[in-house]
């Protein structure tokens, strides 16, 4: 196992050092060695997150593209409302014909799994003084000493030798975790996805669920994981965060609340309405908010003339 | 053993999954097809979840994929919704 994953732990704590050397440059040789390591494992999240997103676009992409197979999702729906495996049978039909699918697949999350696990063993490493990859000699003892707000980054909870301070910021990071997950999943659910009729409760047990779930996988992980990993997994579960955030308010996902906020905001911004906007709201949207919105603003007969050129 | 399978991917379809969110590309997902497959192959049942967790990535288009039944070859249906 250890001579499979000898590259990861080389490629692992190559980043880490090479922002750490880096942030030398900026920081003073000698200077802060605690916030040079911290930020180094930050460094490794936004790197790893900057080459994800490729795959992140492409989901939001192939998300637009539903906009078209709407009527065909609507019609699915209606023909099998009793069934709701006749119902997902024939919407993941409906996607493979016209070569789009909204969903992420595991991969983005699987993908992340061996270099959490690697940091895991480097920052193991540290604690225990063994050298993995390229972390080794005077940088060895170095990151031995860096602390993160007092606490020492290859520290766990559960360690013998940690003291109040330490305890105190692991807790802190568990509850940060915890919150931020459950933040991005409720937006997802409540602004980020196309309105179902029946999704509702199933909407609402899922939320109970997380909010138990979530404190207890972070905890129980959590306290066992080095300080440093938990700066990993809280960096990257913030950044999925303001990713979502950012897509959800600028790009969303068309059928869901948020999309028909923000062709309010657009019809109500340029006064003229954009006849296209116009139909793509209209088409997937409540029928009583897109009624409504056009008499609001149609001055004269302006708008209907420009909507029947096009 | 195939029993032991079965409990494990039941607890994470209830308490682990749904963190998040739906995101299998395929129909049924890709937990319940492994239950399907472990229980009519077993070990074979295994390679075939890995391979559909291969399939299962960001390149694919997705579809309905069950798993067929060893004697009549027709799909397995259970535990699909």
């Amino acid at each position: 196992m250890g001579s499979i994953l000898n590259p990861l732990y080389y490629a692992v704590s190559w980043v880490i050092v090479t922002f750490h050397s880096l942030l030398g440059y900026i920081f003073g040789e000698n200077e802060s060695e605690s916030i040079k390591w911290s930020l180094s494992i930050i460094g490794l999240v936004i790197l790893i997150r900057i080459i994800l997103i490729p795959l992140f676009v492409k989901q939001i992409k192939s998300q637009r593209a539903l906009t078209a197979l709407q009527p065909h999702m609507k019609e699915i729906q209606k023909k099998h409302k009793d069934d709701r495996q006749k119902q997902s049978e024939e919407m993941m039909k409906l996607y493979k014909e016209h070569k789009t699918n909204p969903l992420a697949s595991c991969f983005p999350i699987l993908a992340q799994a061996p270099i959490f696990f690697a940091l895991f063993t480097v920052l193991n490493g540290i604690a225990r003084n063994t050298p993995h990859g390229v972390l080794k000699g005077d940088l060895l003892l170095s990151a031995q000493e860096a602390k993160f707000f007092g606490a020492n980054l290859s520290s766990t909870f559960l360690s013998s030798d940690v003291n109040t301070q330490t305890k105190l910021v692991i807790v802190a990071l568990i509850v940060f975790m915890s919150a931020t997950t459950f933040t991005t999943q409720r937006q997802l659910m409540v602004k980020g996805m196309p309105k179902m009729d029946s999704s509702n409760n199933m909407m609402l047990q899922q939320q109970k669920i997380m909010l138990y779930v979530f404190p207890v996988i972070f905890a129980v992980s959590g306290v066992n994981f080095p300080v440093g990993v938990l700066i990993y997994w809280s960096t990257t579960n913030l950044w999925t965060f303001g990713q979502q955030f950012y897509v959800i308010k600028r790009n969303p996902t068309p059928g869901s609340p948020a999309y028909e906020e923000l062709m309010k905001k657009r019809t109500v911004k340029d006064n003229g309405a954009p006849p296209t906007t116009n139909e793509d709201g209209t088409t997937q949207t409540d029928p009583g908010i897109e009624q409504s919105k056009p008499q609001q603003r149609q001055q004269p007969s302006k708008g209907s003339k420009k909507k029947k050129k096009k | 053993m195939r029993k032991a399978f079965a409990v494990i991917i039941k607890i994470y379809q209830k308490w682990i999954s749904p963190a998040f969110g739906p995101r299998c590309k395929y129909y049924p997902s890709c937990s319940t097809y492994a239950t399907n497959a472990v229980s009519e192959y077993g070990a074979k049942g295994l390679a075939m979840t890995a391979w559909r967790l291969v399939r299962c990535n960001p390149w694919s288009h997705g579809g309905v994929d069950y798993v067929l039944s060893k004697s009549s070859k027709q799909p397995i249906k259970t535990g699909a919704n």
